[in-house]
C-alpha cells in the first residue's frame, strides 16, 4: 500500500493510466463505429456478402429448383472456359468497350473543346449535351430503338440510300454499331463535362505563354493542352471501360442481344445463363471472370495513363 | 530590339468598362519603362495589349516601325515573363526553354547553344533536367527569364515577375534583373505594382490611375517633381504628408498657412510662383516625412504636434503625430538624436515641428495639380 501510494510509478497509477488508454481505445472505438458503421454496414451487406456469396456459389451446382447445392470445386471456371457462347460475348465486349470508350471520349473531348473556345451560349450547349446522361439506359433504348426504325429510315428512304432503308438494329453487322452510336450519345455529355473541367483548370498564362512562344491551334492542344489534361482523360477512360464492361441496360432495351446473339454482350450473356438457364454456378463464375477482366483493364489503363500525369 | 510606340492606346471591355484610355507613349530601344499604379489601373492589360493577348479597342500600336494592332502575338518578335511564371509543368526546364525555338524549327545544335547560354547566364545550368515541379520559386521565375531571353525577342515585357517571390528572393531577384539588363540590352516594358521596383529598375516610369497615364518621367523627376497628388502619395516610402493650407502672398513674398502657422517658402518656390503670376487660393501643401525636422527652440514657422506612435526602424525612427489635426508622419535618422533621449517620442508627447520650406510641394486643392510645374 505504501509503496502504491507514494512512488508515481506505483501500481496503482500504472492501472489508471491503463484505465485511461482503454476508455480513450473505447471512445476512439465508438467514434469510428458512429461515423463507420453505417457505411460499413451498407458496404458489407450490398457489396462485399453478396460478392463472397458469388465466389461460393461458383464452386457449387446449385439449382434454384431443386434446391441442391453440390461443391464441385473448379468445374464451373471449366465450363466458363469451354462455354463458346460465353467467349464469343466477351469478345464482343471487348470491341463494343474499346470502340465506345474511343469515340465516347473523342467526341466529348471535341465537343469541350468547342465549348471552352468562348462560344456564344456555350453553357446552354453543354446543359444540352449532358442531358442524355440523366435519361435511363431502358428509356434510352427504347427511344433509339424507335429512331432507328422509324426516323433512320424514313431518311435512308428519301436519300435512297439503300443501307439506311432498314434498321440499322436488324442486321447483324451493324446493330453493335448502333449500339455504339446510342452509348456515345449518352455518355458523351457526361464525359465532356469533365473535359470542360479539365480545360478550364489549365493556367491562363501557361496557354498565353505557348500562344507567345508561338504555339497555336493544334501545335497548343497537342503540344501544351492535351498533356496538361492527362487526369481527365485518365478519369474518362476508366468510367467508359468500366461502365462498357457492364453494360446491360441499354443493351436489353435497344436489341436484347438479337438479331442472333450477334449484340449479346458479357453482362446479358451472364444475366441470362444465371436467371434464365438456372445455372447460377457457371453465370457466376462467368461473372467473376468478367469481373477480373475488367480490374485488369481498368487498372491497366490507370497504371500506364498515371505516367503522364504531371503536376502544375 | 526595337523602339515601342503607343498611340491614343484604349481599350473598352463588355459592358462599356474602360481599362485604358487615351495611353501615348513611346518607348526608345534600349529602354527600360515600368508601368506602375495600383491595382485596377491598366498598367498590365495595357503590357498584355502589347503582347497581343489583349484586343487594342482603339489607337494604334507600332513595334519597330510596324503596326501590330491586328499581328498575332507569336508574329511580334517579343518574350514575356508572367507573374505566375506560366512555365509548361509537363516538360523539363531545358524542353521549357527550347519550347519557342523548336516551334521556329531551330537546328537541334542552334537550340542547346542557346538554351546552354541562357541557363549560365541565369545560373540554373543544374536545373535543366528538372520538371517546374521540383524548383523553387526564385528558380522557376529564373526559368521563366530564360525561356524569354532566348528568344532574342525585340521587346521583352515582364508583368509583375517578382510578386510572388519572398521579399529577400525579390531584392536578390531585382538586382538581377538590373544585372541581365546590361547583358541582354534589349527594349523592357516592366510592370509592377511596387514603387521601389519602379524606381530601381526603371529608365522611366509611367505612373498610372483608373486608366489613365498621370506622369511619365525619370524616377528621380517622379519622386521631385510630382505632376500631382496621386502621384506624389504613390511614388516614396513612407508616403508624403498632405495638409490643407492656404497659400498667401504678402510684401511680395508668398508664404503658406497651415492652421495657425504662417510659413515663409523657399527662394525657389518664391520665383516658380512669382513666374506664374500665381494669385492667393487654398491648397494642399505635400512634404515628405524626410523633410520634416525636429524643430529648434523659437524657430519660426514650427508647427506644434503631438506623437501618436514611434516606430524604431533600426537607422531611423518613424514618428506618427498629428500636425494641424492631420496624421504625419516623420522620418528621423537616429545618428542625429541621442536614443536615450527618447521618452521625447513617448505617444502623447508634443514636439515642435518645421518643414524645409525648399522641399515642399504645393499642389492646387480643386485640380489636385502641382503648382510648381
Amino acid at each position: 500500500m505504501e509503496a502504491d501510494s507514494g512512488h508515481p510509478l506505483s501500481a496503482s497509477s500504472i492501472g489508471v493510466q491503463i484505465m485511461k488508454k482503454k476508455a480513450k481505445a473505447l471512445r476512439n472505438t465508438g467514434s469510428f463505429i458512429a461515423f463507420m458503421g453505417p457505411s460499413l454496414i451498407a458496404f458489407t451487406c450490398v457489396l462485399l456478402i453478396p460478392f463472397l456469396y458469388g465466389v461460393y456459389l461458383t464452386f457449387t451446382n446449385y439449382s434454384p429448383i431443386t434446391r441442391t447445392s453440390d461443391f464441385i470445386g473448379f468445374g464451373n471456371f471449366a465450363a466458363a472456359f469451354t462455354d463458346k457462347a460465353f467467349l464469343d460475348s466477351l469478345l464482343k465486349t471487348l470491341s463494343y468497350v474499346f470502340f465506345s470508350a474511343v469515340l465516347c471520349n473523342l467526341v466529348a473531348f471535341l465537343l469541350a473543346y468547342l465549348l471552352t473556345s468562348n462560344l456564344k451560349a456555350q453553357n446552354f450547349f453543354r446543359a444540352g449535351f449532358f442531358t442524355p446522361n440523366l435519361i435511363g439506359g431502358i428509356v434510352l433504348g427504347y427511344i433509339w430503338k424507335f429512331i432507328f426504325a422509324n426516323v433512320v429510315t424514313q431518311i435512308g428512304k428519301s436519300l435512297e440510300y439503300a443501307p439506311l432503308t432498314t434498321s440499322l438494329l436488324t442486321n447483324p453487322d451493324s446493330a453493335i454499331f448502333a449500339m455504339i452510336v446510342v452509348t456515345v450519345w449518352q455518355y458523351a455529355g457526361y464525359l465532356m463535362m469533365i473535359y470542360v473541367a479539365g480545360f478550364v483548370s489549365i493556367p491562363r498564362d501557361v496557354q498565353e505563354a505557348a500562344s507567345l512562344d508561338g504555339a497555336t491551334g493544334l501545335k497548343k492542344l497537342f503540344k501544351v493542352t492535351i498533356p496538361l489534361m492527362v487526369p481527365s482523360f485518365i478519369i474518362c477512360f476508366f468510367i467508359t471501360i468500366s461502365r462498357g464492361f457492364m453494360a446491360y441496360d441499354l443493351n436489353l432495351a435497344l436489341t436484347n442481344g438479337a438479331p442472333y446473339g450477334s449484340t449479346r454482350l458479357a453482362s446479358m450473356h451472364i444475366y441470362q445463363k444465371a436467371f434464365q438457364a438456372s445455372q447460377y454456378g457457371l453465370g457466376q463464375a462467368e461473372a467473376i471472370m468478367l469481373f477480373i477482366v475488367v480490374a485488369v483493364v481498368a487498372v491497366t489503363q490507370v497504371l500506364l495513363t498515371k505516367r503522364y500525369e504531371v503536376e502544375a | 530590339m526595337a523602339k515601342v510606340c503607343l498611340k491614343n492606346i484604349r481599350k473598352v471591355y463588355d459592358k462599356g468598362i474602360v481599362a485604358v484610355d487615351d495611353f501615348n507613349l513611346e518607348i526608345n530601344d534600349k529602354e527600360f519603362v515600368v508601368l506602375v499604379g495600383p491595382s485596377g489601373c491598366g498598367k498590365s492589360t495595357t503590357l498584355r495589349m502589347i503582347a497581343g493577348l489583349e484586343e487594342i479597342s482603339g489607337g494604334e500600336l507600332y513595334i519597330g516601325e510596324k503596326l501590330v494592332n491586328s499581328v498575332a502575338p507569336k508574329d511580334r518578335d517579343i518574350a514575356m515573363v508572367f507573374q505566375n511564371y506560366a512555365l509548361y509543368p509537363h516538360m523539363t526546364v531545358y524542353e521549357n526553354m527550347a519550347f519557342a525555338l523548336k516551334l521556329r524549327k531551330q537546328k537541334k545544335a542552334e537550340i542547346d547553344k542557346k538554351v546552354r547560354e541562357a541557363a549560365e547566364i541565369l545560373n540554373i545550368t543544374d536545373l535543366l533536367q528538372r520538371k517546374p515541379k521540383a524548383l523553387s520559386g526564385g528558380q522557376r521565375q529564373r526559368v521563366a527569364i530564360g525561356r524569354a531571353i532566348v528568344r532574342n525577342p525585340q521587346v521583352f515585357l515582364m508583368d509583375e515577375p517578382l510578386s510572388n517571390l519572398d521579399a529577400k528572393l525579390r531584392n536578390m531577384m531585382r538586382a538581377e534583373i538590373i544585372k541581365l539588363r546590361q547583358r541582354i540590352n534589349t527594349t523592357f516594358v516592366y510592370v509592377t505594382h511596387d514603387q521601389i521596383e519602379a524606381m530601381t529598375l526603371g529608365d522611366r516610369i509611367v505612373i498610372m490611375k483608373d486608366g489613365i497615364i498621370q506622369q511619365i518621367g525619370t524616377p528621380q523627376e517622379v519622386f521631385e517633381s510630382p505632376a500631382n497628388i496621386f502621384v506624389a502619395g504613390f511614388i516614396g516610402s513612407p508616403q508624403m504628408n498632405f495638409f490643407d493650407a492656404r497659400l498667401e502672398c504678402s510684401g511680395g513674398f508668398y508664404e503658406v498657412l497651415i492652421g495657425n502657422t504662417a510659413i515663409r517658402l523657399a527662394e525657389s518656390i518664391q520665383k516658380k510662383l512669382k513666374e506664374k503670376g500665381q494669385e492667393p487660393k487654398n491648397i494642399i501643401v505635400g512634404i515628405r516625412p524626410e523633410h520634416i525636422l525636429m524643430a529648434k527652440k523659437d524657430e519660426p514657422g514650427a508647427l506644434p504636434a503631438e506623437v501618436d506612435v514611434s516606430e524604431m526602424m533600426g537607422s531611423e525612427i518613424y514618428l506618427h503625430a498629428k500636425v494641424a489635426r492631420k496624421d504625419c508622419v516623420v522620418r528621423i535618422s537616429t545618428s542625429n538624436i541621442a536614443i536615450e533621449s527618447n521618452e521625447w517620442f513617448a505617444s502623447g508627447s508634443r514636439i515642435d515641428l518645421v518643414f524645409s520650406s525648399q522641399h515642399m510641394h504645393l499642389f492646387d486643392a480643386e485640380s489636385e495639380k502641382n503648382l510648381l510645374t
